[in-house]
């Protein structure tokens, strides 16, 4: 990667999380300052290497809330969502060894965590009969090691980069497991326009993460 | 290999995001394992959920949550062992995706002159449609229109239908109301891995046939 660019993440990096700290300031009030990706990334490996409980705590703290909101966006309710935010802190500490920062981002990686556990709920509430999943069973995460970290600051900046319609439609296919028609009679819009709108935001995205490489 | 026939993105997308069916999410995660391309952008697109992760409003957490987890920790420190020593899965000798390990896989059945077929069954969702087809070289597979999106990753030998040739690790995605015709090339008899979204409605006399199978 060039220097320019390396610096321009950086840059990113330090006004994604200013931006962040505001915003945690104005939703929680208490005034406590949002972890950047770095700090996240170490609190995890620390829980890793040493177990450290004050480590866990901080992730808790910082995910524990955030996640609570991500199941709820997904139609759960406030107990469930509960649940599985501890099911998946549970995960976080118990496969801590896996993380690997030049691999993803410490919330990417707390999205998988939680993706996979929401994958098997939902099984098992259609299959109550059923086992629950191995864990195994579920999408693969991010395993490739060509990849590398600076994704989660281009991604995010990608984002912003989509219309406000955009963004609800990407946000919509990642809270809730609704199909496309469902969707659709969710936003009173014909099921044309919703398969439309995802494939041009999905473009755009495209566009918008190939500009950033 | 190299791979020609991509996942779209949208599919892509929602396999990043969890939210694609067990039936094409197992399709999708076999095209995965042989195409780097796509893998890059299910990274990127799990990135895309760690943003939206990290720019959710925080909604508070019952007081003694931290103490609940941090007793579970104390109560069973680590995960209870997967079972790891999963056979690798093969339908009479002929290897199969690893995506398919843990699944139920059958014998072959006769379903129409040159053609076999496998139910899958999908231990963690008992309505996925999920077949395995055997279709002998220079034949048509069968004529099918369906609704939703049909996938089909081609696990041995090729075809060839309007979209172009189809060989080992290549995906198909299918939209309803696309009446397509795969003929299987000339050299050898083709497997494929096929998975629905909704229901296949079938045209002519196999399909006929294969109908009650789906259970339409």
């Amino acid at each position: 990667m060039h220097e320019a660019s390396r610096e321009y993440s950086a840059k990113a990096e330090r006004l994604l999380s200013a931006r962040g700290r505001l915003g945690v300031v104005n939703a929680a009030g208490n005034g406590s300052t949002m972890p950047s990706s770095q700090e996240l990334s170490q609190l995890i490996e620390a829980v890793a290497s040493r177990h450290d409980r004050e480590a866990f705590a901080a992730l808790f703290r910082h995910f524990g809330p955030r996640l609570k909101t991500f199941f709820m966006r997904g139609g759960m309710s406030a107990g469930i969502a509960e649940d599985l935010v501890q099911e998946t802190m549970l995960s976080v500490w118990r496969k801590a060894s896996y993380f690997d920062r030049s691999r993803a981002g410490a919330a990417t990686w707390v999205f998988t965590v939680a993706r996979n556990l929401r994958i098997d709920h939902l099984r098992r509430q259609r299959n109550p009969a059923d086992l629950p999943a191995d864990p195994e069973e579920t999408p693969p995460s991010i395993e490739d090691a060509f990849l590398d970290a600076e994704r989660d600051v281009r991604v995010r900046r990608a984002l912003t980069g989509l219309t406000p319609e955009q963004q609800t439609i990407i946000r919509l296919s990642y809270y809730s497991e609704k199909s496309q028609t469902e969707i659709a009679s969710d936003l009173g819009i014909p099921l044309g326009t919703v398969k439309s709108r995802v494939r041009l935001a999905m473009n755009r995205l495209r566009i918008l993460l190939e500009d950033e490489t | 290999m190299t791979i020609n026939h991509h996942l779209r993105d949208e599919s892509l997308l929602r396999y990043a995001a969890g939210t694609l069916a067990a039936a094409p999410a197992i399709v999708a995660k076999a095209h995965l394992a042989t195409c780097p391309a796509c893998r890059a952008r299910v990274a990127e697109y799990e990135a895309v959920g760690g943003a939206l992760l990290e720019a959710m409003e925080p909604t508070a957490m019952s007081p003694s949550a931290l103490a609940d987890v941090l007793s579970r920790i104390d109560a069973a420190p680590s995960a209870p062992m997967a079972e790891h020593a999963r056979e690798p899965a093969e339908i009479e000798g002929v290897p199969l995706p690893d995506a398919l390990r843990g699944c139920e896989i059958g014998r072959w059945r006769w379903i129409g002159p040159g053609m076999k077929m496998s139910r899958v069954g999908v231990p963690h969702d008992r309505d996925a449609n999920l077949i395995l087809l055997k279709v002998g070289p220079g034949r048509a597979l069968p004529d099918h229109g369906h609704v939703g999106t049909e996938f089909t990753y081609i696990v041995k030998g090729s075809y060839t239908d309007a979209l172009g040739q189809f060989r080992p690790g290549d995906v198909a995605e299918v939209d309803d109301d696309t009446e397509h015709q795969p003929i299987v090339d000339a050299d050898e008899e083709c497997i494929c891995l096929a998975a629905l979204e909704g229901k296949m409605r079938f045209n002519g006399f196999i399909g006929r046939m294969l109908q009650p199978i789906f259970g339409i």
